[in-house]
Protein backbone atom coordinates (compact mmCIF):
# COMPACT_ATOMS: atom_id res chain seq x y z
CA UNK A 1 0.00 0.00 0.00
CA UNK A 2 1.25 3.25 -0.79
CA UNK A 3 2.58 5.78 1.99
CA UNK A 4 1.39 9.07 2.24
CA UNK A 5 3.19 11.79 3.80
CA UNK A 6 0.52 14.09 6.07
CA UNK A 7 3.15 17.12 6.44
CA UNK A 8 4.03 16.92 2.56
CA UNK A 9 2.21 19.95 0.59
CA UNK A 10 0.00 18.30 -2.47
CA UNK A 11 1.26 18.50 -5.70
CA UNK A 12 -1.32 17.21 -7.46
CA UNK A 13 -3.77 19.50 -9.69
CA UNK A 14 -5.95 22.28 -7.78
CA UNK A 15 -9.17 24.05 -8.69
CA UNK A 16 -11.47 26.20 -7.63
CA UNK A 17 -14.56 25.19 -5.75
CA UNK A 18 -17.74 26.98 -5.15
CA UNK A 19 -18.91 25.33 -2.05
CA UNK A 20 -21.65 28.48 -0.67
CA UNK A 21 -22.88 27.64 -4.80
CA UNK A 22 -23.28 24.29 -4.36
CA UNK A 23 -24.91 24.87 -0.70
CA UNK A 24 -27.63 27.09 -2.64
CA UNK A 25 -28.37 24.33 -5.06
CA UNK A 26 -28.71 21.74 -2.59
CA UNK A 27 -31.13 23.63 -0.39
CA UNK A 28 -32.98 24.65 -3.33
CA UNK A 29 -33.22 21.33 -5.07
CA UNK A 30 -34.14 19.55 -1.77
CA UNK A 31 -36.44 22.18 -0.92
CA UNK A 32 -38.56 22.28 -4.32
CA UNK A 33 -38.52 18.60 -3.85
CA UNK A 34 -40.26 18.35 -0.21
CA UNK A 35 -43.01 20.90 -0.96
CA UNK A 36 -43.61 18.86 -4.51
CA UNK A 37 -43.31 15.40 -3.00
CA UNK A 38 -45.43 17.43 -0.03
CA UNK A 39 -48.38 18.55 -2.09
CA UNK A 40 -48.23 15.06 -4.22
CA UNK A 41 -48.37 12.19 -1.50
CA UNK A 42 -49.23 14.37 2.06
CA UNK A 43 -48.35 13.02 5.10
CA UNK A 44 -49.42 10.40 7.44
CA UNK A 45 -52.39 11.92 9.55
CA UNK A 46 -53.77 8.34 11.55
CA UNK A 47 -56.16 9.72 13.81
CA UNK A 48 -55.13 9.21 17.74
CA UNK A 49 -55.69 6.05 19.79
CA UNK A 50 -57.09 7.42 23.37
CA UNK A 51 -58.88 5.70 26.30
CA UNK A 52 -61.72 6.41 24.87
CA UNK A 53 -61.79 4.82 21.39
CA UNK A 54 -60.26 1.55 22.96
CA UNK A 55 -63.48 1.61 25.84
CA UNK A 56 -66.35 2.68 22.91
CA UNK A 57 -64.25 -0.14 20.08
CA UNK A 58 -63.36 -2.87 22.43
CA UNK A 59 -65.04 -2.56 25.74
CA UNK A 60 -64.56 -6.10 27.29
CA UNK A 61 -60.93 -5.95 26.17
CA UNK A 62 -61.04 -2.66 28.30
CA UNK A 63 -62.71 -4.54 31.23
CA UNK A 64 -60.08 -7.26 31.21
CA UNK A 65 -56.87 -5.00 31.09
CA UNK A 66 -57.92 -2.86 33.67
CA UNK A 67 -58.61 -5.76 36.17
CA UNK A 68 -55.17 -7.02 34.94
CA UNK A 69 -53.93 -3.98 36.18
CA UNK A 70 -55.61 -4.07 39.56
CA UNK A 71 -54.46 -7.83 40.08
CA UNK A 72 -50.97 -6.85 38.80
CA UNK A 73 -50.59 -9.12 35.48
CA UNK A 74 -50.37 -6.77 32.68
CA UNK A 75 -47.24 -6.00 30.83
CA UNK A 76 -46.67 -2.71 32.51
CA UNK A 77 -46.88 -4.22 36.18
CA UNK A 78 -44.36 -6.65 35.48
CA UNK A 79 -42.19 -4.63 33.86
CA UNK A 80 -39.93 -3.35 36.16
CA UNK A 81 -37.66 0.06 35.45
CA UNK A 82 -38.15 2.68 34.71
CA UNK A 83 -41.89 2.23 36.01
CA UNK A 84 -41.39 -0.25 39.05
CA UNK A 85 -39.35 -3.25 40.57
CA UNK A 86 -41.31 -5.81 39.66
CA UNK A 87 -38.89 -7.83 37.60
CA UNK A 88 -35.07 -7.31 37.16
CA UNK A 89 -35.67 -6.05 33.68
CA UNK A 90 -33.54 -7.08 29.84
CA UNK A 91 -29.98 -8.61 30.70
CA UNK A 92 -27.20 -9.54 28.94
CA UNK A 93 -24.28 -11.54 31.31
CA UNK A 94 -23.15 -8.75 33.65
CA UNK A 95 -24.98 -5.58 31.44
CA UNK A 96 -28.14 -4.86 32.95
CA UNK A 97 -28.93 -1.72 31.49
CA UNK A 98 -32.70 -1.70 32.73
CA UNK A 99 -31.74 -2.51 35.94
CA UNK A 100 -28.94 -0.22 36.31
CA UNK A 101 -31.05 2.58 35.23
CA UNK A 102 -33.27 1.98 38.18
CA UNK A 103 -36.88 3.32 39.23
CA UNK A 104 -37.19 7.06 37.27
CA UNK A 105 -40.67 7.21 36.41
CA UNK A 106 -42.22 5.52 39.27
CA UNK A 107 -46.20 4.06 37.93
CA UNK A 108 -48.27 1.37 40.05
CA UNK A 109 -50.40 0.35 37.34
CA UNK A 110 -53.20 -0.48 40.15
CA UNK A 111 -53.31 3.24 41.30
CA UNK A 112 -52.22 5.11 38.46
CA UNK A 113 -54.66 3.81 35.88
CA UNK A 114 -57.40 2.90 38.43
CA UNK A 115 -58.00 4.11 41.91
CA UNK A 116 -56.21 7.28 41.18
CA UNK A 117 -58.74 8.37 38.02
CA UNK A 118 -61.74 7.04 40.37
CA UNK A 119 -60.73 9.25 43.39
CA UNK A 120 -61.35 12.51 41.26
CA UNK A 121 -64.31 11.03 39.36
CA UNK A 122 -68.23 11.44 40.47
CA UNK A 123 -69.16 8.31 40.39
CA UNK A 124 -70.37 8.04 44.12
CA UNK A 125 -70.52 4.31 43.76
CA UNK A 126 -66.75 3.95 42.22
CA UNK A 127 -65.80 6.28 44.81
CA UNK A 128 -67.09 4.36 47.28
CA UNK A 129 -65.87 0.82 45.92
CA UNK A 130 -62.07 2.46 45.92
CA UNK A 131 -62.38 2.93 49.77
CA UNK A 132 -63.52 -0.86 50.11
CA UNK A 133 -60.60 -1.36 47.69
CA UNK A 134 -57.72 0.81 49.77
CA UNK A 135 -59.06 -0.03 53.34
CA UNK A 136 -58.44 -4.00 52.29
CA UNK A 137 -55.42 -6.17 52.83
CA UNK A 138 -53.08 -6.55 49.33
CA UNK A 139 -53.61 -10.67 49.83
CA UNK A 140 -57.56 -9.81 49.40
CA UNK A 141 -57.11 -7.08 46.83
CA UNK A 142 -55.20 -9.62 45.06
CA UNK A 143 -58.31 -12.70 45.67
CA UNK A 144 -60.97 -10.31 44.24
CA UNK A 145 -59.19 -8.52 41.60
CA UNK A 146 -57.57 -12.47 40.48
CA UNK A 147 -60.99 -13.92 40.36
CA UNK A 148 -62.61 -11.25 38.53
CA UNK A 149 -59.63 -11.37 35.76
CA UNK A 150 -60.18 -14.68 35.17
CA UNK A 151 -64.12 -14.48 35.17
CA UNK A 152 -64.08 -11.92 32.33
CA UNK A 153 -61.55 -13.78 30.64
CA UNK A 154 -63.44 -16.64 31.03
CA UNK A 155 -66.69 -14.80 29.79
CA UNK A 156 -64.88 -13.24 26.76
CA UNK A 157 -66.70 -10.45 25.42
CA UNK A 158 -68.82 -9.23 28.92
CA UNK A 159 -67.77 -5.97 30.03
CA UNK A 160 -69.76 -7.00 33.09
CA UNK A 161 -70.25 -9.83 35.79
CA UNK A 162 -72.53 -10.85 38.45
CA UNK A 163 -71.14 -11.92 42.08
CA UNK A 164 -73.03 -14.48 43.55
CA UNK A 165 -70.64 -15.51 45.81
CA UNK A 166 -69.10 -11.67 46.81
CA UNK A 167 -66.05 -13.32 45.40
CA UNK A 168 -65.57 -10.30 43.43
CA UNK A 169 -65.36 -7.57 46.45
CA UNK A 170 -65.60 -3.87 45.11
CA UNK A 171 -64.11 -4.91 41.73
CA UNK A 172 -66.72 -4.80 39.13
CA UNK A 173 -67.90 -1.13 40.62
CA UNK A 174 -64.51 0.18 40.28
CA UNK A 175 -64.39 -1.31 36.36
CA UNK A 176 -67.67 0.03 35.72
CA UNK A 177 -66.68 3.39 36.74
CA UNK A 178 -63.68 3.27 35.11
CA UNK A 179 -64.83 2.01 31.69
CA UNK A 180 -67.74 5.08 32.20
CA UNK A 181 -65.51 7.30 32.70
CA UNK A 182 -63.26 5.90 30.03
CA UNK A 183 -66.44 6.33 27.50
CA UNK A 184 -66.65 9.86 28.39
CA UNK A 185 -62.90 10.90 27.97
CA UNK A 186 -62.22 12.35 31.38
CA UNK A 187 -60.03 9.11 31.97
CA UNK A 188 -57.77 10.53 29.15
CA UNK A 189 -57.38 13.63 30.71
CA UNK A 190 -56.93 12.48 33.87
CA UNK A 191 -54.34 10.56 32.95
CA UNK A 192 -53.07 12.88 30.67
CA UNK A 193 -53.00 15.81 33.99
CA UNK A 194 -51.83 13.63 37.13
CA UNK A 195 -48.86 14.62 37.33
CA UNK A 196 -48.42 17.90 35.63
CA UNK A 197 -51.53 20.40 34.74
CA UNK A 198 -50.17 20.64 31.11
CA UNK A 199 -51.28 17.61 28.85
CA UNK A 200 -47.67 16.98 27.32
CA UNK A 201 -46.93 13.54 29.59
CA UNK A 202 -48.29 10.68 27.53
CA UNK A 203 -46.73 7.45 29.42
CA UNK A 204 -49.70 6.91 31.21
CA UNK A 205 -52.40 6.46 28.73
CA UNK A 206 -49.68 4.83 26.85
CA UNK A 207 -48.65 2.24 29.28
CA UNK A 208 -52.38 1.49 29.64
CA UNK A 209 -53.00 0.89 26.30
CA UNK A 210 -49.96 -1.17 25.58
CA UNK A 211 -51.40 -3.00 27.98
CA UNK A 212 -54.40 -4.13 25.63
CA UNK A 213 -53.17 -7.15 23.47
CA UNK A 214 -56.83 -7.34 22.03
CA UNK A 215 -57.15 -3.90 20.90
CA UNK A 216 -53.91 -2.18 20.84
CA UNK A 217 -51.74 -4.88 19.44
CA UNK A 218 -54.26 -5.96 16.97
CA UNK A 219 -54.16 -2.33 15.66
CA UNK A 220 -50.47 -2.50 15.09
CA UNK A 221 -50.62 -6.03 13.60
CA UNK A 222 -52.96 -4.64 11.35
CA UNK A 223 -51.05 -1.94 10.03
CA UNK A 224 -47.92 -4.41 9.85
CA UNK A 225 -46.45 -1.90 13.14
CA UNK A 226 -45.87 -5.11 15.25
CA UNK A 227 -42.17 -6.03 16.12
CA UNK A 228 -41.91 -9.12 14.38
CA UNK A 229 -43.34 -7.44 11.52
CA UNK A 230 -40.16 -4.99 10.61
CA UNK A 231 -43.01 -2.73 12.18
CA UNK A 232 -39.62 -0.19 13.11
CA UNK A 233 -39.52 0.75 9.12
CA UNK A 234 -43.18 0.83 8.59
CA UNK A 235 -45.50 3.62 8.45
CA UNK A 236 -49.51 3.66 8.54
CA UNK A 237 -50.97 3.68 5.58
CA UNK A 238 -49.03 3.15 2.32
CA UNK A 239 -46.29 6.36 3.02
CA UNK A 240 -43.16 4.60 3.17
CA UNK A 241 -41.59 4.62 6.58
CA UNK A 242 -37.98 4.46 8.07
CA UNK A 243 -36.12 2.20 5.72
CA UNK A 244 -32.68 3.05 7.16
CA UNK A 245 -33.64 1.50 10.48
CA UNK A 246 -33.82 -2.14 8.28
CA UNK A 247 -30.51 -3.07 10.26
CA UNK A 248 -32.21 -2.88 13.99
CA UNK A 249 -35.10 -4.68 12.55
CA UNK A 250 -33.51 -7.15 10.81
CA UNK A 251 -32.21 -9.13 14.17
CA UNK A 252 -36.15 -8.81 15.41
CA UNK A 253 -36.99 -11.28 12.64
CA UNK A 254 -34.57 -14.28 13.24
CA UNK A 255 -34.03 -16.88 16.10
CA UNK A 256 -32.45 -16.61 18.50
CA UNK A 257 -33.27 -12.70 19.15
CA UNK A 258 -37.05 -12.57 18.33
CA UNK A 259 -37.60 -15.45 21.08
CA UNK A 260 -35.45 -13.93 23.53
CA UNK A 261 -36.58 -11.69 26.81
CA UNK A 262 -33.38 -9.73 26.25
CA UNK A 263 -33.81 -9.14 22.46
CA UNK A 264 -33.62 -5.54 23.26
CA UNK A 265 -30.41 -5.39 24.91
CA UNK A 266 -28.67 -8.06 22.85
CA UNK A 267 -29.22 -6.42 19.87
CA UNK A 268 -28.78 -2.71 21.09
CA UNK A 269 -24.84 -4.11 21.89
CA UNK A 270 -24.76 -5.99 18.45
CA UNK A 271 -25.47 -2.57 16.84
CA UNK A 272 -23.22 -0.78 19.19
CA UNK A 273 -20.89 -3.40 18.01
CA UNK A 274 -21.18 -3.14 14.62
CA UNK A 275 -21.16 1.16 14.53
CA UNK A 276 -17.72 0.89 15.98
CA UNK A 277 -16.88 -1.67 13.25
CA UNK A 278 -18.08 1.29 10.88
CA UNK A 279 -16.29 4.03 13.06
CA UNK A 280 -12.98 1.91 12.53
CA UNK A 281 -13.36 0.69 9.34
CA UNK A 282 -9.89 1.39 8.01
CA UNK A 283 -8.15 -0.28 10.74
CA UNK A 284 -9.78 -3.40 10.22
CA UNK A 285 -7.82 -6.47 8.05
CA UNK A 286 -9.76 -7.74 4.57
CA UNK A 287 -12.42 -5.04 5.07
CA UNK A 288 -10.26 -2.48 4.56
CA UNK A 289 -8.68 -3.64 1.63
CA UNK A 290 -12.29 -4.36 -0.34
CA UNK A 291 -11.85 -0.40 -2.15
CA UNK A 292 -8.71 -2.37 -3.81
CA UNK A 293 -10.95 -4.92 -4.64
CA UNK A 294 -13.77 -3.75 -5.54
CA UNK A 295 -12.71 0.06 -7.00
CA UNK A 296 -16.10 2.07 -6.77
CA UNK A 297 -14.25 5.68 -6.24
CA UNK A 298 -11.98 4.83 -9.50
CA UNK A 299 -15.08 4.86 -11.58
CA UNK A 300 -16.40 8.18 -9.93
CA UNK A 301 -13.20 9.50 -10.50
CA UNK A 302 -12.10 7.70 -13.72
CA UNK A 303 -11.80 10.70 -15.44
CA UNK A 304 -8.90 11.73 -13.16
CA UNK A 305 -7.22 8.26 -13.10
CA UNK A 306 -6.86 8.28 -16.61
CA UNK A 307 -5.22 11.26 -17.11
CA UNK A 308 -1.46 11.41 -17.42
CA UNK A 309 -0.95 12.92 -14.26
CA UNK A 310 -2.23 9.97 -11.71
CA UNK A 311 -0.09 7.83 -13.10
CA UNK A 312 2.87 10.19 -11.88
CA UNK B 1 -58.82 15.43 5.99
CA UNK B 2 -56.43 14.52 2.62
CA UNK B 3 -55.76 17.27 0.37
CA UNK B 4 -52.80 15.32 -1.56
CA UNK B 5 -52.95 14.97 -5.45
CA UNK B 6 -52.03 11.52 -4.57
CA UNK B 7 -54.05 9.19 -1.62
CA UNK B 8 -51.87 7.01 0.07
CA UNK B 9 -53.68 6.70 3.10
CA UNK B 10 -55.16 3.06 2.40
CA UNK B 11 -53.40 -0.36 3.56
CA UNK B 12 -50.49 -0.78 1.90
CA UNK B 13 -48.98 -3.80 0.31
CA UNK B 14 -46.31 -5.81 1.95
CA UNK B 15 -43.93 -8.12 -0.37
CA UNK B 16 -42.74 -10.98 1.61
CA UNK B 17 -40.09 -13.72 0.97
CA UNK B 18 -38.90 -15.55 4.06
CA UNK B 19 -38.30 -13.77 7.09
CA UNK B 20 -38.38 -10.85 5.28
CA UNK B 21 -41.16 -8.35 4.34
CA UNK B 22 -40.98 -4.80 3.06
CA UNK B 23 -43.69 -2.07 1.94
CA UNK B 24 -44.20 -1.32 -1.48
CA UNK B 25 -43.50 2.26 -0.39
CA UNK B 26 -40.31 1.62 1.23
CA UNK B 27 -39.38 -0.75 -2.33
CA UNK B 28 -40.00 1.95 -4.18
CA UNK B 29 -37.70 4.83 -2.12
CA UNK B 30 -34.79 1.88 -1.98
CA UNK B 31 -35.36 1.69 -6.00
CA UNK B 32 -35.54 4.62 -6.02
CA UNK B 33 -31.81 5.65 -3.79
CA UNK B 34 -30.10 2.67 -5.75
CA UNK B 35 -31.01 4.19 -9.29
CA UNK B 36 -29.84 7.95 -8.29
CA UNK B 37 -26.62 6.10 -6.78
CA UNK B 38 -25.92 4.26 -10.21
CA UNK B 39 -26.55 7.87 -12.13
CA UNK B 40 -23.93 9.47 -9.77
CA UNK B 41 -22.05 6.81 -10.89
CA UNK B 42 -22.03 7.33 -14.30
CA UNK B 43 -23.60 10.85 -15.12
CA UNK B 44 -20.34 12.81 -15.40
CA UNK B 45 -19.56 15.79 -13.78
CA UNK B 46 -19.65 18.97 -15.10
CA UNK B 47 -16.03 20.22 -16.66
CA UNK B 48 -15.22 16.72 -15.33
CA UNK B 49 -13.03 16.47 -18.69
CA UNK B 50 -11.11 19.12 -17.44
CA UNK B 51 -7.94 17.43 -15.72
CA UNK B 52 -5.35 16.72 -18.08
CA UNK B 53 -6.29 20.70 -19.57
CA UNK B 54 -6.14 21.71 -16.29
CA UNK B 55 -2.63 19.96 -15.20
CA UNK B 56 -1.27 21.17 -18.64
CA UNK B 57 -2.02 25.21 -17.37
CA UNK B 58 -0.65 24.27 -13.58
CA UNK B 59 2.38 23.03 -15.54
CA UNK B 60 2.88 26.44 -17.52
CA UNK B 61 2.83 28.56 -14.56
Amino acid sequence: MMKVDPAKKWSGPMRPYDLVKEIVVAIVVIGLLACGLAALFSSPDEKAVTLKSWVTAAPADFAQVATGELAGTTGSAGYGAPYNTAAKGQHFGFIKLQDWAGVRIPINPANSFVVEPLLISNDATAIAAVNTWKAATADQRGKWANAYEGALTKAGDKTTLPDPNNSFGPVPAMIDGLSMMAASGALDGALLTSDSTLPTNFTKPMLFLADSDGYFGALATKQHLGGDQWGVMNETGSWPGQSWLWLFSFWYQIDPFKSSDNADTIIMLIMALLTLALMFLPLLPIIRRIPYKIPVHRLIWRNWYRSPASKQ
Amino acid sequence: MQLALINLNHPAHYFSFGPFAISGGNLAIIIAMCVIFIAALFIPFPHSNNFSQDDKKEDRK
